[in-house]
C-alpha cells in the first residue's frame, strides 16, 4: 500500500488549477478543512464522495464507515462532532429525509467540531421516486445550506461551511445537485490543515441532553445562532454580483451557470445585473442593495419558488415594490431539472430580446435503451422462479435495489414500490386487507437498511407473507459497497480492492440467523440457480402460514467479474435443430445475451456470463453449453 | 490563468454511446488533454442508472464557459460511439456540427423482448437512414466502422481511440495530436498503452482521407 502514489486528491499544490469533479471537489473541500470523521449510505448522485473517501480514510487517519442507513450516518458523525472532530456525512436527498428525526434536533443541541451533511439532490428524478428542494431546512430547520453553482464553488463551500459550522456550533447542509456532482469543472487547490481538532468528549448534560426544560433553553439560542451564521455569511464569497444593467437577475445553484452563459453568449453584461445566491439564509442587506441596483427581478432556480419567495418579501417588507418574475409569473415551471434552452428563453423574454433562433430537427424514431438486470444476475433467476410458484396472481411488493427492475415486462415482480423498506410493510397490509398470500422482495442492504423493523412489525401482526430477501453480498446498485453481509475481513471497507475469495466466502452475518432470531423458524437459504431446490423452497413457503422468508444467496455477478480474474463460465448456444420458436427464454426471462435475428435465437457469446438459466428453462433442450475458448468473459 | 482559445470563445464537444463503450473514458482523456494545453475546461456526464448497455453522454467545453451542459444546436463536435446514439444527439447538432460517427450498432437488450410481446418494431434502424438523417442537417458527417477496424488492430475494445485519432487527424481543434497521444500514454496502463496508439494511429489515416469539403465547425 505505502508504495501506491498518493490519491490525487491528497496530493499539494495550493494555488494549482485542475480539472475535478464535483464529488470530489467536495472531499478536496473536506480534506482542506481538516475532516476527521466521515460516515455515508450510498445513492445516487452523491456515491463517489464515499467511494473516494474510503480509498484512503484508514491511511490518513480519518474515522470512516459506510453506515447501514442515513439516519445512522447521520446520528454517528454528529456524535463524533461533540467530541471535537470536523465531520462529514453524505448521501442523496432520499436519505437526508430519512434521517429527519436526529436532523431536527441537532440544531437544537448544537455541534462541537463543524459538522456537514450533503444532501445530493436529483431534479428530474433521474434515479429517484421524487424530488424535494432541500434547500427547506433552512426555513424549516434552521440548517445554513450551501448550494454550488460548479465544483469550484463545491470545494470552497465544503472547506467554509466546516468554519461557519464551528463557529455557529450549527450543522450545516451542503446541497449540490447531479449536474454539479457529477460535472467537472476547474478548481483551485488549497492547502491543508497543519493542525486537526482534538478528540475528547466533555460531560456536560445540559448542553447534550434535549429534554424539554433544556430544549426550550436551546430553541432560544437556536435563534441567536442562526442570525450569527446570517452575519458571517454577509461577508463571504458566495454573494457575488457581476454586470452593471438595469435589469436583475438573481440566480442560485447549476442554474446560476445557465444564467450566466445566457449572459456570456448574448453579450448582455452592461444590460443586466447578475445576483448569485450560494448560500441561506440569504442576508438581507445583500438583497436590499441588488433590489436598490436594479428595476426588476428575474429569479432563476430550480425547483420551488425559494429565492423568489425570500427575496418577494424582502422587497414588500423594505416597500421597494417592482416586478419580480419566475415561477409565480410562468416564466419557469417548478418541476423538473433547467435546461440551457428553458433559461435562455425566459431571459429573451424578460429582456424583449425576441425569440431564439430554433430549427426544427426531425429526430426519427430510435429504440430505447432502459436499464435491464445484467445477463448471469442472480435476481433473474429468483424472479423466474417465483412466477413459476407464485404465478401471475399474487401481489409482488418489492423494495430499492437493482431488483427494483422486476418491474414490468417480462419479469412483472414489481406490482408495489414506495422506499427503502417499504415492500414488507406494503406487502403485510395488502395481505391483511385482501386475505391473500403476499410476497416482499428486498436485498441484503435494504433489509439492513429499514428491512428489520418491518419485519418485526410483519412478525407481530402474523401476517401472511412470504419475504424473498435477494442476497447478492454487496450494494451492487450504487457501485459495489460493502453492505453487513460483505465480508468486512478482505474488504476492509474498500469496494475497490476486494479480492476474489471475498464473493465466495460467508460474510460478516448469515442473513438466516437474524431472520431466525427474530423468532421465523420457517426460513431457509438457497442458491437461486439451484432450480429444484429452489423451487421446493418456494413451494413450501407458498403454503406456509404467517410470516415466512427464502433468502436467495448468489452474488452480485459484475462485482464476482470485478474482483475474480480466474473466473471461467462456460458459453451457451441454441440449436437451430431443436428450437421451436417458442419463445420461453425470452418471455420469462428478459436476458439481454439472448438476441432474436431474423426469427431465430441466437445468444451473444460476448454478453453470456454463462449462467445457465435459459437451459434450465427451456423445454426442449435447445441451449446447451459448449466449451469455446475465449467466448465467455472470464 | 489559462490560455486564450484562438478565434472564438468555446469548442462545445459532446461523446455519446452506450454503456460500456468508453464514452466517459473519452471526455476523461479530452479533458486532461486540452488542460495540459493550458485551457481551462469543463464536463458534464449523464449516464441515468450505471447499467451497462444504458445511453450515455458527456459534454466537455473548452475555454472559459459557465454552463456543463450544452444547449440545443449548440455542438461544435459529436462523437458517435453508436449510430442511434448519434442520432439520439440530433437536438445538439447545426449545420456547423461536426460529426464523427462509428457505423457498428449496439443493439438494444430490449429488441428481442419487443419482438417476442410485439411491444415495439423490435428492429435496429437501417444505418444507412441513420446517415441520410444526420446529413439533412449537417455536410460535415465523418461515418465509418471503427469497431470494425479496431478488431483488425488487436481488440474491438480500443474502438474509442480510433474515433479519437479520426478527431485528431484535422487541425479542427486547438491541440495536437501528439499532446493528445502523451496525455493518452500517461493516463493509460502499460498493457494497453501499445494497442490504444496502434488504434489512435488508424483512425488518424481514416480521418486524413477522409473529406468534409470546406466545413468548419
Amino acid at each position: 500500500m505505502s508504495e501506491r502514489r498518493p490519491h490525487e486528491l491528497l496530493q499539494t499544490g495550493e494555488g494549482q488549477r485542475v480539472c475535478m469533479l464535483g464529488n470530489l471537489a467536495i472531499v478536496r473541500g473536506a480534506l482542506e478543512a481538516g475532516v476527521q470523521f466521515f460516515a455515508c449510505y450510498p445513492g445516487t448522485p452523491s456515491s463517489e464522495i464515499g467511494d473516494t473517501f474510503a480509498q484512503f480514510a484508514e491511511d490518513e487517519g480519518i474515522f470512516f464507515e459506510y453506515s447501514i442507513n442515513e439516519k445512522i450516518a447521520v446520528e454517528i458523525s454528529f456524535a463524533a462532532s461533540l467530541t471535537g472532530a470536523r465531520s462529514m456525512c453524505a448521501m442523496k436527498h432520499l436519505g437526508l429525509s430519512y434521517a429527519g428525526d436526529p436532523v431536527a434536533t441537532m440544531p437544537y443541541v448544537g455541534v462541537e467540531g463543524g459538522m456537514v451533511i450533503v444532501s445530493a439532490g436529483e431534479p428530474s428524478l433521474l434515479t429517484s421516486p421524487n424530488e424535494q428542494d432541500h434547500r427547506h431546512f433552512n426555513r424549516f430547520l434552521y440548517y445554513p445550506i450551501f448550494d454550488p453553482a460548479s465544483p469550484q464553488d463545491a470545494l470552497r463551500m465544503t472547506k467554509y461551511a466546516f468554519e461557519l459550522s464551528e463557529s455557529t456550533r450549527l450543522p450545516v447542509i451542503l446541497r449540490p445537485t447531479t449536474r454539479i456532482c457529477h460535472s467537472s469543472g476547474m478548481v483551485e487547490l488549497g492547502t491543508f490543515p497543519e493542525q486537526k481538532n482534538k478528540l475528547a468528549f466533555n460531560k456536560n448534560p445540559t448542553r447534550y441532553v434535549p429534554i424539554p426544560g433544556n430544549a426550550r433553553r436551546m430553541r432560544k439560542e437556536l435563534t441567536l445562532r442562526y442570525q450569527h451564521a446570517e452575519k458571517l455569511l454577509q461577508s463571504s464569497a458566495f454573494f457575488p454580483r457581476t454586470g452593471s444593467g438595469p435589469k436583475g437577475i438573481i440566480a442560485g445553484g447549476i442554474a446560476y451557470a445557465y444564467a450566466a452563459q445566457v449572459i456570456a453568449d448574448l453579450g448582455l453584461e452592461d444590460a443586466v445585473t447578475l445576483q448569485k445566491i450560494g448560500a441561506y439564509p440569504i442576508p438581507e442587506s445583500i438583497l436590499l442593495d441588488f433590489l436598490a441596483s436594479v428595476e426588476s427581478v428575474l429569479v432563476v432556480e430550480e425547483l420551488t419558488p425559494f429565492i423568489e419567495e425570500w427575496i418577494s418579501l424582502t422587497a414588500f417588507r423594505s416597500g421597494r415594490l417592482l416586478p419580480i418574475l419566475g415561477k409565480h409569473t410562468g416564466y419557469f415551471p417548478i418541476e423538473f431539472e433547467y435546461t440551457p434552452d428553458l433559461v435562455e428563453d425566459a431571459v429573451r423574454r424578460y429582456l424583449k430580446l425576441g425569440e431564439r433562433q430554433q430549427r426544427t430537427v426531425a429526430v426519427p424514431e430510435l429504440p430505447a435503451r432502459p436499464p435491464v438486470l445484467c445477463p448471469g444476475c442472480s435476481h433473474r433467476a429468483s424472479f423466474s422462479l417465483v412466477n413459476r410458484v407464485f404465478g401471475k396472481r399474487t401481489v409482488y411488493s418489492n423494495d430499492i435495489g437493482c431488483y427494483t427492475l422486476g418491474y414490468g415486462e417480462p419479469l412483472n415482480t414489481c406490482d408495489i414500490l414506495l422506499c427503502m423498506g417499504s415492500s414488507i410493510s406494503q406487502a403485510s397490509a395488502i395481505s391483511r386487507t385482501t386475505k391473500k398470500r403476499t410476497v416482499a422482495f428486498i436485498g441484503d442492504s435494504t433489509f439492513f437498511h429499514s428491512g428489520l423493523p418491518v419485519l418485526v412489525n410483519a412478525l407481530q401482526a402474523n401476517d401472511d407473507i412470504t419475504v424473498i430477501i435477494l442476497d447478492n453480498h454487496v450494494t451492487a446498485m450504487t457501485g459495489f459497497q460493502p453492505s453487513w453481509v460483505t465480508d468486512n475481513e478482505t474488504t476492509n471497507n474498500k469496494p475497490l480492492n476486494v479480492t476474489a475469495e471475498d464473493v465466495d466466502r460467508p460474510g460478516r452475518l448469515i442473513i438466516e440467523n437474524a431472520v431466525r432470531g427474530l423468532g421465523i423458524s420457517d426460513v431457509t437459504t438457497v442458491d437461486p440457480f439451484c432450480e429444484a431446490q429452489a423451487l421446493a423452497a418456494l413451494k413450501h413457503a407458498k403454503l406456509g402460514k404467517g410470516v415466512n422468508a427464502i433468502v436467495f444467496s448468489s452474488p452480485c455477478v459484475v462485482y464476482e467479474r470485478r474482483v475474480s480474474s480466474n473466473r471461467k463460465r462456460p458459453a451457451y448456444v441454441v440449436s437451430d435443430e431443436l428450437c421451436n420458436g417458442c419463445t420461453l427464454c425470452v418471455r420469462s426471462l428478459g436476458c439481454p445475451a439472448i438476441m432474436v435475428t431474423d426469427g431465430k435465437y441466437v445468444i451473444d457469446q460476448a454478453l453470456c456470463d454463462g449462467c445457465d438459466l435459459c437451459a434450465q428453462i427451456c423445454k426442449h433442450g435447445a441451449i446447451t453449453a459448449v466449451e469455446v475458448e475465449g467466448a465467455c468473459r472470464s | 490563468m489559462s490560455n486564450d482559445l484562438p478565434d472564438r470563445s468555446c469548442w462545445r464537444i459532446l461523446i455519446v454511446g452506450t454503456g460500456g463503450q468508453g464514452v466517459l473514458t473519452v471526455a476523461r482523456l479530452l479533458c486532461d488533454c486540452f488542460v495540459a494545453c493550458g485551457y481551462d475546461v469543463i464536463s458534464g456526464q449523464l449516464h441515468g442508472m450505471a447499467q451497462r448497455g444504458g445511453s450515455v453522454q458527456s459534454s466537455i467545453i473548452i475555454g472559459g464557459a459557465f454552463s456543463p451542459v450544452i444547449a440545443t444546436g449548440g455542438a461544435d463536435i459529436v462523437i458517435g460511439l453508436e449510430p442511434v446514439e448519434t442520432v439520439r444527439a440530433m437536438p445538439f447538432m447545426s449545420s456547423r456540427t461536426l460529426v464523427y460517427m462509428n457505423t457498428c450498432p449496439v443493439i438494444p437488450f430490449t429488441l428481442a423482448i419487443e419482438s417476442v410481446l410485439k411491444t415495439g418494431t423490435g428492429e435496429y434502424p437501417d444505418i444507412g437512414q441513420l446517415q441520410k438523417n444526420l446529413s439533412a442537417i449537417t455536410t460535415g458527417v465523418i461515418a465509418f466502422d471503427a469497431t470494425a477496424l479496431a478488431a483488425q488492430i488487436g481488440s474491438e475494445k480500443a474502438m474509442n481511440m480510433v474515433m479519437l485519432g479520426c478527431l485528431f487527424s484535422s487541425d479542427v481543434l486547438p491541440c495536437s495530436a501528439e499532446t493528445f497521444l502523451e496525455t493518452m500514454t500517461n493516463n493509460t496502463p502499460k498493457n494497453r498503452q501499445k494497442l490504444s496508439t496502434a488504434a489512435f494511429c488508424a483512425g488518424q489515416k481514416i480521418g486524413e482521407v477522409c473529406t468534409i469539403g470546406n466545413h468548419r465547425p
